[in-house]
């Protein structure tokens, strides 16, 4: 790794644990303003708000000045043979300048090529000549941004024939040579574990612990053959016991709830967030139950209705 | 992978560069083309159910079934090449147009052209909502002179041939609105604290405020309207004070400071 990478580790392993943090959601921007609720700090969409001038831009800001906020992206598209948007970074970089969050998150995936986007965090194949191709933007990224990316690992539900790679020794690579951090979600490695025959206690005992620097949890939607990613509900509790096994492993790192569908209000999500200081300390007993509550009726992975903004009257 | 994903035609109406059972994996529970469903499956109904908040009005409009089968054509045919899903439907109301079921007909319908407005109109308000600007307090007072009223910095004026603004208000105010018959409306749009704020106009209502979004002073813009409509000056002169302070109620004027 480089000397610029070596800094990206230096600078990574030594951000602060804001403790246990929401997503900021535009159906809850008065009550939190109104209230001040006792969050530790807020994880915002950057897309939400990088183009806006008006309210959501407008509650960014105050909330900003209230809060540690976190900025959490879509739209990178790491692993994508396009060329990086400038145009995308410039809007980046410039709301980061405005909200100075404590670090840039994205996934590890590609949206879209030949410059359609899917709108989904699509799987990318995991072999050496990938990897070479993501570090390499990886650099481009972070010395544009002028700090580390932390990346995420995608809810995924296929895996390609041409992938040598096991994810979970992508993702340590990817830090190795590029001085990135990690962002694990834990839900992602429940439902990518369970659709692709894989244990997630394993996935999350092989990652470079070191470099986690923030967790996710959500609630999925089991449909018997297949689990899906829908950020819409409690989170089960399969994915609390990973998370205890993950919060031990990191030895405690920020985590954030996501609840993107059937938003509750602000106070059931709050609550819901809080049921991880249950499962901070040891549990006896690991062992995934497989518990589920099977749906017929069609679901939708990775919703994104809450991207677009809501004109407010 | 992505040919896979963005035609929502059936799959053998695409030419694939390779079956997928040779890139993707099964496992133990599901095929490979079952794997690859999953992405198909969400990705239409994901960026379908974006078009939907996007277009509320003209989601209720048209119908869930109607609306659904336009807003999946308009995603074939114009997938989206931003990184941000706020301009997904920036050409929806153009696709209408271009497919209008009466297109190449001599006999129009009426309703594709209600349908049309519609989409633009709250494509724009999405855009409104999100405009760049320094937003001012607006706290302007009834007897303030007219010389120091300029428009407020966001600020719209819209000419349809439907009733497009009310309807809109309909459908958000729950009111159930039935489709309306062609009828010429003037709306304007403004922005006050971040809220949108949208008003009917009349028609020399809509031109005297055009003029003033061209630059003209209060004077001027009653002068230009005067002359273009053969107005009588002492007729516009004496409903001025009304419409005056109808404006400054629905916060259309900013003090205008001299640099
Ligand atoms: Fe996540």
């Amino acid at each position: 790794m480089s000397k610029i990478g070596d800094n990206y580790t230096n600078t990574l392993i030594s951000l602060p644990n804001p403790g246990l943090g929401l997503g900021l959601r535009s159906k809850h921007f008065n009550h939190i303003l109104e209230h001040n609720p006792a969050v530790d700090w807020f994880e915002v969409i950057s897309e939400n708000f990088m183009d806006s001038g008006g309210r959501p831009r407008h509650v960014l800001r105050q909330i900003a000045e209230r809060y540690p906020v976190v900025m959490h992206g879509v739209s990178l598209s790491i692993g994508s043979t396009d060329r990086l948007n400038k145009d995308y970074l410039t809007k980046l970089k410039l709301l980061a300048g405005e909200v100075k969050p404590l670090w840039i998150s994205d996934h590890l995936c590609w949206t879209g090529v030949n410059s359609l986007n899917t709108h989904d965090l699509l799987p990318v194949v995991l072999n050496d000549e990938s990897l070479k191709h993501i570090c390499t933007r990886i650099n481009q990224v972070q010395d544009f941004l002028e700090r580390p990316v932390v990346f995420e690992n995608p809810s995924t539900y296929l895996t390609f024939k041409q992938s040598t790679i096991n994810e979970w020794d992508f993702l340590r690579y990817m830090t190795e040579e590029t001085g990135c951090g990690l962002l694990l979600d834990v839900n992602n490695v429940y439902v990518s574990g369970f659709n692709n025959d894989f244990d997630p206690a394993h996935y999350i005992r092989q990652l470079p612990h070191d470099r986690i620097v923030q967790m996710h949890i959500a609630g999925h939607q089991h449909c018997g053959t297949h689990i899906i990613d829908t950020h819409d509900r409690q989170v089960a509790h399969d994915v609390w016991k990973l998370f205890n096994l993950a919060w031990e492993l990191t030895r405690g790192v920020a985590t954030l709830l996501e609840w993107d569908g059937n938003i509750p209000e602000f106070d059931v999500y709050h609550a819901e967030l809080l049921k991880a200081k249950e499962f901070m300390s040891s549990i006896d007993g690991f062992g995934i139950t497989g518990e589920q509550e099977i749906a017929n009726d069609d679901v939708v992975s990775n919703p994104v209705n809450f991207l677009v903004n809501e004109v407010n009257w | 992978m992505q040919g896979m994903l963005v035609h929502h035609a059936p799959m053998q109406d695409i030419a694939l560069p390779a079956a997928v059972e040779d890139i993707v994996n099964p496992s133990q529970r599901l095929s490979a083309v079952h794997h690859l469903d999953i992405y198909r499956h969400s990705y239409i109904a994901r960026l379908r159910s974006c078009m939907q908040s996007q277009f509320n009005a003209l989601a209720y409009a048209l119908g869930p079934e109607l609306f659904e089968l336009f807003a999946d054509q308009y995603l074939d045919t114009y997938p989206s090449e931003s990184y941000t899903l706020n301009t997904l439907g920036e050409k929806f109301a153009q696709f209408l147009q271009e497919t209008r079921p009466d297109a190449g007909r001599e006999q129009k319908e009426n309703w594709p052209d209600f349908m049309i407005e519609l989409a633009g109109f709250e494509y724009a308000l999405s855009i409104i909502f999100d405009e760049h600007t320094d937003e001012q307090p607006a706290v302007i007072l009834h007897d303030t002179p007219d010389e120091m009223l300029k428009l407020a910095p966001v600020f719209h004026l819209f000419h349809h041939q439907y009733p497009i603004c009310g309807y809109y208000l309909g459908v958000i105010q729950s009111t159930a609105p039935e489709l309306p018959f062609p009828e010429e409306s003037y709306s304007a749009v403004t922005r006050h604290n971040y809220k949108l704020g949208l008003f009917t106009i009349r028609g020399a209502q809509y031109h005297f405020l055009k003029n003033m979004q061209r630059g003209d002073s209060v004077e001027a813009a009653k002068d230009n309207l005067v002359k273009a409509f053969e107005f009588k000056r002492a007729e516009l002169d004496k409903i001025w004070p009304e419409w005056k302070k109808g404006f400054i109620d629905a916060g259309f004027f900013v003090f205008y400071e001299p640099s």
